[in-house]
């Protein structure tokens, strides 16, 4: 496979080795501003190329390819499963983070809390519980297929998938691709509950808000969940596709796959928080309060 | 590596809780004696100049771009977010404060710790796990070179100051991208914006809380990244697993001791 180099970071640039005489080299005989940017530009084509060319084939064979049960199954325990005690510790954190902050403003502009659970119950469904639940899977699952598909390819066993006229993205791409698209939905729904729970929770104690008042849906409309539910299908497909991306464009032996590993949480991270972007400014076009 | 013993049937939940508590245990003791280390070689401060600017370049200065993307879209999320608000109770003339109080404390110091333990700790776990699998820190132990003051140390130091000055241009971009999104969504004009930043809801002390938080991220990033790429065994789908394992760590870290920094200072 040819070495593509997506935009996040240059591969060709490391240097591990601590020192090494190319340091200086390196430093000498760094190119212009404009070299710099074209490079840039290059590379962002190149690496769009290359993940346009993964999604299209991962979708062609979601819909063509073989069936294979026991695969999606091992991924769905992998991402879902494992992940569940990660999502919910830092959910719980940042719920109550949320919820505390919050308060302490609304103290400073209205003293009163009446509708700070109805508030916050609304700013979860619609992005925080997407968001930052689909940015630690990021993390957790991005981070993880990376470094499994990029130790695959530097022991060349991708290659041997190859030999065997079968398809990589058939086999390592899609069931993941499939497992992430459900459980992605699955455990932000799971951490939306745990974040509105622990802030319930920090409001009684922080601010005395009653738990019946802190639990009031009123605010939460068909426009809020549609939106909530547009991420969380887009967050889940993209996070195994750049990440596979990630992992099958490594090259190099264990620094490779170190490398291929930093992109995938990185460029997963990115398009989260772009495809927040869109989907949070189309959404308020589509559904204006 | 192989692993010999593995179970055909998943244990139960007491066992995977004991291990998943011990895992936790032995990372945050681990990170603890690693600290300790650190510490003890900064007291006469020696320190590898040309390693240090190496890694600063190398960490802060490239890491820029990533920086300048999620700070200016981060910005505009928040105000997207809050225009509902905003627009039910009328108040654009608050959409600053609100905006800034959440950018200034929680998200832009939150959400480029993440990105920093994505692009620097991960990339430094996986260079410090290469140089441990193909022997070179061993090398250097050889040629009696501390490997925690000429490697780790340097490393150390220019992650939390990445941190740091990482968190200085998010606030300002944030900001920027939020004046301007308010503009073209709401019509809130960039100087009502920016006054309604500056006109005494916030004061100083929202930004130095956010930074306090961003030294405190640093060091935690910092930490479980030296950390895990030191403890890197078998080759390399043992770097991949480091890499994965520092940033699963740095994240937990990062939101937990979030909440402790918040309600320190809060």
């Amino acid at each position: 496979m040819t070495p593509r180099t997506p935009e996040a970071g240059r591969p060709d640039r490391r240097r591990p080795d601590g020192g090494a005489p190319g340091d200086d080299r390196e430093r000498d005989e760094r190119p212009s501003v404009v070299a710099d940017l074209g490079r840039a530009a290059l590379d962002l084509v190149a690496g769009a190329r290359g993940l346009y060319s993964v999604y299209v084939r991962t979708l062609y064979f979601a819909v063509r390819g073989r069936r294979d049960r026991g695969a999606l199954v091992h991924q769905m325990y992998e991402m879902g499963n494992k992940s569940l005690f990660f999502v919910s510790i830092t959910m719980g954190f940042i719920g109550m983070i949320l919820v505390y902050q919050a308060g302490l403003q609304a103290k400073r502009v209205v003293p009163e809390y009446t509708m700070l659970g109805a508030t916050y119950l609304e700013l979860l469904v619609r992005d925080f519980a997407a968001s930052i639940g689909a940015l630690m899977l990021a993390t957790r699952v991005g981070a993880g297929i990376a470094a499994e598909i990029g130790s695959m390819v530097v022991t060349e066993q991708v290659d041997a998938l190859r030999m065997c006229a079968a398809d990589p993205i058939d086999f390592l791409i899609v069931p993941r691709f499939l497992a992430s698209l459900v459980m992605t939905t699955v455990l932000i729904v799971w951490a939306g509950t745990i974040a509105f729970c622990a802030g319930a929770v920090t409001a009684r104690v922080a601010f005395d808000v009653p738990l019946e008042t802190f639990f009031n849906m009123r605010l939460v409309d068909f426009g809020d969940i549609s939106i909530g539910v547009t991420k969380c299908v887009a967050y889940g497909a993209a996070i195994p596709i750049v990440s596979g991306y990630c992992g099958l464009s490594t090259f190099g032996g264990s620094e490779g796959v170190g490398w291929a590993t930093t992109r995938a949480v990185v460029n997963s991270s990115l398009a989260i928080i772009i495809l927040n972007f869109f989907i949070s400014g189309t959404g308020f076009i589509i559904f204006p309060k | 590596m192989a692993q010999v013993n593995e179970p055909t049937r998943p244990p139960g939940l007491a066992f995977a809780a004991g291990a998943a508590f011990l895992g936790v245990a032995r990372t945050a003791g681990g990170m603890g004696v690693l600290f300790g280390r650190i510490l003890a070689r900064l007291v006469p401060p020696r320190i590898d100049r040309t390693e240090l600017t190496r890694n600063l370049y190398k960490m802060a200065v490239k890491s820029l771009p990533i920086v300048v993307v999620t700070a200016l879209f981060t910005g505009a999320i928040m105000v997207i977010q809050a225009a509902p608000i905003v627009k039910r109770y009328g108040a654009e003339g608050l959409l600053g404060w609100g905006a800034g109080f959440g950018t200034l404390r929680e998200i832009a110091p939150l959400l480029t710790a993440l990105m920093i333990s994505g692009r620097v700790g991960a990339n430094n776990t996986a260079e410090l796990g290469t140089m441990v699998v193909t022997e070179q820190v061993d090398a250097l132990r050889a040629l009696a070179i501390d490997p925690i003051a000429f490697l780790i140390l340097p490393r150390f130091l220019s992650i939390i100051a990445t941190l740091f000055m990482m968190t200085l241009y998010a606030d300002a971009l944030a900001l920027l991208g939020a004046a301007y999104t308010g503009q073209g969504l709401l019509g809130v004009t960039p100087t009502s914006f920016y006054h309604g930043v500056t006109s005494g809801l916030l004061g100083l002390g929202d930004v130095t809380n956010g930074l306090a938080k961003s030294l405190v991220f640093g060091l935690v990033i910092a930490l479980a990244s030296c950390h895990f790429g030191l403890a890197t065994t078998g080759g390399a789908p043992g770097v991949g697993r480091a890499v994965n394992a520092t940033v699963v760590a740095s994240a937990a870290g990062v939101f937990v001791l979030d909440y402790v920094v918040s309600f320190l200072l809060g």
